[in-house]
């Protein structure tokens, strides 16, 4: 039996093992060392939920252009937009919604509504992982006179710290 | 004089060993592995997460039933009580599952909600959206 042969076997064996697992601890502390990110589906569900909140079934909802609405249409769509308190997230707001309902065939603005953080706008449309997650949708709908509304809607959630270191 | 080595008993522990170091060090690993995709803080994170997304999803009316039982045996593990690991204050939901003060995360949802471990099952956690 070649015993020099036997001990650079078992070196060689240790150096594959130990790329191995280094590999395995890096992939796992990357996978699990990192937060879940989960600032596009609470973009979406925001997003989701004004939506509902300004239509259902097609038509505009009953006091969307009143007063309620245009003085706080969080409240009026049973949202709170407070946060914790921690990396001084209680001085910065951490969510923008923006609402625009233009009527379809002019594209004359009926209502501009505004609420959060307006500076997380400024991100939008920038791909870097650090930034404030930025979602637009746009919908349909008619009021009880028949006439035909376009709806833009804009949410962006921040939360960063909690969802990306 | 030199000695006569025993050729077979050396060659019988250099395996031994050769095969311990290897259990050693697989098991090094696999206790780092499960370390850190079972740990407390992964688990507070995670279901802290998923309930506040749930919960802003949530119509009023509804009541959202969750599945806990790694963070129960998580809890059970460091003596935290089953009834006190999901609290909701205001919209702020906290999952804590050993000694400190747990994470917590914000979800928008505005309505009354109200977290409750269910005694029936052991294993779940329901939540009243009213």
């Amino acid at each position: 039996m070649n015993k020099k042969g036997d001990k650079l076997i078992s070196v060689y064996w240790f150096v594959i093992l130990f790329i191995v697992a280094a590999a395995i601890v890096y992939m796992v502390h990357t996978f699990y060392g990192k937060p879940y990110d989960v600032r596009q589906i609470e973009a979406d569900l925001l997003i989701s939920k004004i939506a509902r909140c300004v239509s259902e079934g097609g038509y505009l909802k009953e006091g969307v252009f009143g007063e309620d609405f245009k003085g706080n249409f969080g409240n009026f769509c049973n949202l709170n937009l407070q946060v914790e308190d921690s990396y001084g997230w209680r001085e910065q707001e951490q969510y923008y919604l923006g609402v625009e309902i233009l009527k379809f065939d002019s594209y004359e603005k009926v209502l501009s509504l505004q609420e959060g953080n307006k500076q997380l706008k400024d991100f939008c449309g920038q791909n870097e992982k650090n930034f404030p997650i930025c979602l637009e949708r746009s919908l349909y709908s008619l009021d009880k006179e028949g006439n035909s509304y376009k709806i833009n809607l804009i949410s962006i959630v921040r939360k960063t710290e909690k969802n990306v270191y | 004089m030199r000695k006569k080595s025993n050729k077979k008993g050396e060659i019988l522990t250099e395996n031994i060993i050769f095969l311990i170091l290897n259990l050693v060090f697989l098991s090094i690993l696999a206790i780092f592995l499960f370390s850190r995709t079972a740990s407390a803080a992964v688990l507070e994170e995670r279901y802290a997460k998923q309930i506040a997304l749930a919960l802003d999803a949530a119509e009023s009316g509804m009541i959202i039933h969750l599945e806990m039982g790694d963070a129960l045996k998580m809890a059970e593990k460091n003596s935290i009580n089953f009834g006190t690991i999901v609290t909701i204050r205001e919209n702020i939901v906290t999952v804590r599952l050993r000694d400190g003060a747990g994470y917590s995360y914000s979800f928008f949802n505005n309505a009354q909600i109200t977290a409750r471990f269910d005694t029936e099952s052991e294993e779940k956690y329901y939540f009243v959206i009213e």
